[in-house]
This record gives structure tokens, C-alpha cells and sequence, in this order.
């Protein structure tokens, strides 16, 4: 890939109106340039999300149909192999939504209202049960925990801290949503008593693609804590973390609140 | 329950078996006919072009429309459904796998009935499906035309 020099010409103190506007012109050139990219990717994010999908689907239905149908005439091994592949689908499926929500991130224009973040925190458990109702939970939400800011963007942010304290708690989910407001801020705390990280990956973990754990462990694809501190980021907040390995982990999120 | 067909407006064959696939598990026996891009499916519905010979008062239950097509794309198809007064009354749904902010808001804006995300996974996928057809075939009351 060939990449564009974005860099802008070194300002210096005009001479003459001639060197004023050559500098404009230059200005106007990289404005210009980096429009272009930005509608490049977008354009690659819109081929992720309806190119791509579309032959996942088809693996996903035609291994469906055939562990339904032929099922019976398969043996062990080939009825896992099947469920591999199904497995497997599903996983690209959504790192391919979480790859488009990434970018979205990016480029989105935010709108800015009350967001009850609660709310959303307690919408994405129960989603979460929904799908896996084998684990026992005990969640505690504080009320009025309401930011001010893109209300789509804030849930995903809530719909990732609350996914990732499920995926690494095991099978007691133990969750508590709580906060504060100073200085026009509200600090929302997400605690849980999961496997919890080491400390030396506290800053790594918001990293796309890097994470401290193996799939194993609850590893999903490394980016939905990037996705979530983002979020936090383009509101003029910020996400950071800490944990005790073994005890639990406790994911800060700071976002312009409420008035 | 309605009886009348189904349009599928559809340019991925897979997409096209698939939902085939699913209206049969769903046991929806419209049916079901497939167009593979938009300037087709005006043809289809304006009973023109190849579809000179159709009886242009005969218009399916429902149109399911991707919105990314060849030739005329499917927010086109949209608009010249509304625009025509024999049409502008039919049900029309977006089948797409495209959640872009830009294509919800666009599909709206032109007067879709409903719009649905395909899923990948197939059990919902039939799911969805069998949704939109005891939906738009059996509850809904359809505008005389």
C-alpha cells in the first residue's frame, strides 16, 4: 500500500501575500488529501460490512442445514468438526462487526444528549443472560449515572465494559456499576471479581488487537476494549483499568456528565 | 394470509438460495420471484422491458430489496416505487447486511416500510424471515390498490 505524505508545509512567517497564498494552497491540497482518505475508508468499511458478511453466512447456513440433516450419519469427530466451523463463522462474524464499529468510531459525527449509562450497562447483561443463562449473576447498577454525549456510541462503550467483566468472570458473574460527578465530569467504576489481568497491561489492553489473555481465558478479539476507550476519547474522556490478577478488575470510564 | 407472491430483489445467488432455503423452513408457500438487480425489478413491477407481457395490476405482497445492487441500485428502486401512484402504497422491506447509519437513515428517508439486518447466523436468519412473512403476509392489513 502506498502511503500519502500528509505532513504539512512548515509554517513560517509570511513575507509577501504571494508566499501567504502558496501556503494556502498547499493547505487547501492536504485538506483535500486527507477527505480523500477518510472516504477510502469509509468506502473499506462499507465493503467489510456488506462483502463480507454475506459469504460467512453462507458457511454458516450450509453447516448448519448439514449437522440438521446429515447430522446422524456423521461420527463424533465429524459433528465437532461441523461445530468448528459454525464456531469459527461466528467468531469472524463478529470481529467483523467490531472491526466496522472501530472505524465508525473514527469518523462518526456525535450527537450530544443525557445517556443513562446504567441503563445501558443493564441492557447489555441482560443480552448477555439471554444468550448464556448457565451463569449465575449478581449485578448492582447505581442510579443516575447519565453522561452527556452520542447516545448509539455510549452504549456500545457500556455493551463492551460489561461484555468483557462477563468473559472473564467464569461462571459467577459478579458486577457492580457505580460513580461519581466532579468537576463536570461523571466517573462511572465497573467492577467485577473475574480472573482480573496483570498490572504491566494495564495501558496494552485498550491497544487494537493486543490482549493479556489467551481465547481460552475469555479472550475475545482485541478490540473491544480499544472500541471502548475511544468512545471515551473522541467525548473528552478517558478509560483506564485496574486489576488484582485473580480478584477481579475494575474498568474507570470518565465522560462529560449531566448538568 | 395473503397469496400473493414475493418479490425478492437480490444479486448475491447465495442470498437468493439462502432465502429460499428460509421461507420454505418458515413454511411461507408464497411465491417467491427473483430479480437480480434494480432496473429489473422496475421492470418487473412496471410491467415492462422483459416483463412487458405481465399484468402491471398485479403487483406481489411484498418487495424484500437489497440496497446495494447492479445497474439501478436499490434506493432508486425505492424512490420509483413511491413516486408511482399504483405502487406507492406497496410494502417494501430492506434486506440488507448493511448497518451504515447513512443506509438506515437513506432508506427512510425514501419511505421503506421496515428494515432488516440479514444475520450470519442461520437459525436467526430463518428466524428473521419467518418474521417478516407472518408479519407483512398474515397481520398486516394491505391498502387496496
Amino acid at each position: 500500500m502506498q502511503h500519502q505524505d500528509l505532513s504539512l508545509p512548515s509554517i513560517e512567517p509570511a513575507g509577501d501575500t504571494a508566499e501567504l497564498a502558496a501556503l494556502r494552497e498547499a493547505l487547501a491540497a492536504s485538506q483535500a488529501q486527507v477527505r480523500a482518505l477518510a472516504a477510502q475508508q469509509e468506502a473499506m468499511a462499507y465493503g467489510i460490512s456488506h462483502d463480507l458478511r454475506s459469504p460467512l453466512r453462507t458457511i454458516d447456513a450450509y453447516s448448519s442445514m448439514l449437522e440438521r440433516d446429515a447430522g446422524a450419519a456423521l461420527d463424533d469427530s465429524g459433528r465437532e468438526r461441523l461445530g468448528r466451523i459454525r464456531a469459527a463463522a461466528a467468531r469472524m462474524a463478529s470481529l467483523l462487526e467490531a472491526l466496522l464499529d472501530y472505524s465508525r468510531v473514527e469518523r462518526v459525527e456525535l450527537a450530544s444528549a443525557p445517556v443513562d449509562l446504567g441503563l445501558f450497562a443493564d441492557l447489555a447483561l441482560a443480552e448477555l443472560q439471554e444468550v448464556d443463562a448457565a451463569k449465575r449473576v449478581t449485578a448492582t447498577i447505581a442510579p443516575g449515572l447519565v453522561a452527556v454525549g452520542d447516545e448509539r456510541m455510549l452504549r456500545l462503550l457500556m455493551t463492551h465494559l460489561v461484555r468483557n467483566a462477563w468473559n472473564f468472570s467464569g461462571e459467577q458473574v459478579k458486577l457492580d456499576v457505580s460513580g461519581r460527578q466532579e468537576d463536570g465530569m461523571i466517573h462511572v467504576s465497573v467492577r467485577d471479581a473475574g480472573s482480573g489481568f496483570d498490572p504491566r497491561y494495564a495501558q496494552r489492553i485498550f491497544e487494537p488487537f493486543q490482549r493479556a489473555h489467551l481465547a481460552e481465558q475469555g479472550a475475545g478479539h482485541g478490540l473491544g476494549l480499544a472500541i471502548a476507550a475511544r468512545i471515551a476519547e473522541r467525548h473528552g474522556g478517558r478509560l483506564h483499568a485496574e486489576s488484582t490478577p485473580g480478584s477481579g478488575s475494575v474498568f474507570h470510564v470518565e465522560l462529560p456528565a449531566a448538568t | 394470509m395473503s397469496d400473493k407472491e414475493i418479490l425478492l430483489v437480490e444479486d448475491n445467488p447465495d442470498d437468493v438460495e439462502l432465502t429460499r432455503i428460509a421461507f420454505d423452513e418458515a413454511k411461507v408457500a408464497n411465491r417467491l420471484v427473483v430479480v437480480r438487480d434494480g432496473a429489473e425489478a422496475l421492470d418487473y413491477l412496471f410491467a415492462r422491458g422483459v416483463h412487458a407481457g405481465r399484468d402491471p395490476e398485479d403487483l406481489p405482497s411484498i418487495v424484500l430489496l437489497d440496497l446495494n445492487l447492479p445497474r439501478v441500485d436499490g434506493r432508486e428502486v425505492l424512490q420509483a416505487i413511491r413516486e408511482n401512484p399504483r405502487t406507492r402504497s406497496l410494502p417494501v422491506v430492506v434486506l440488507t447486511t448493511s448497518t451504515e447509519p447513512f443506509d438506515l437513515e437513506s432508506a427512510y428517508a425514501l419511505g421503506v416500510n421496515s428494515y432488516i439486518q440479514k444475520p450470519v447466523d442461520f437459525e436467526r436468519f430463518v428466524w428473521a424471515v419467518k418474521q417478516v412473512g407472518l408479519y407483512w403476509l398474515v397481520l398486516n392489513q394491505p391498502r387496496d390498490p
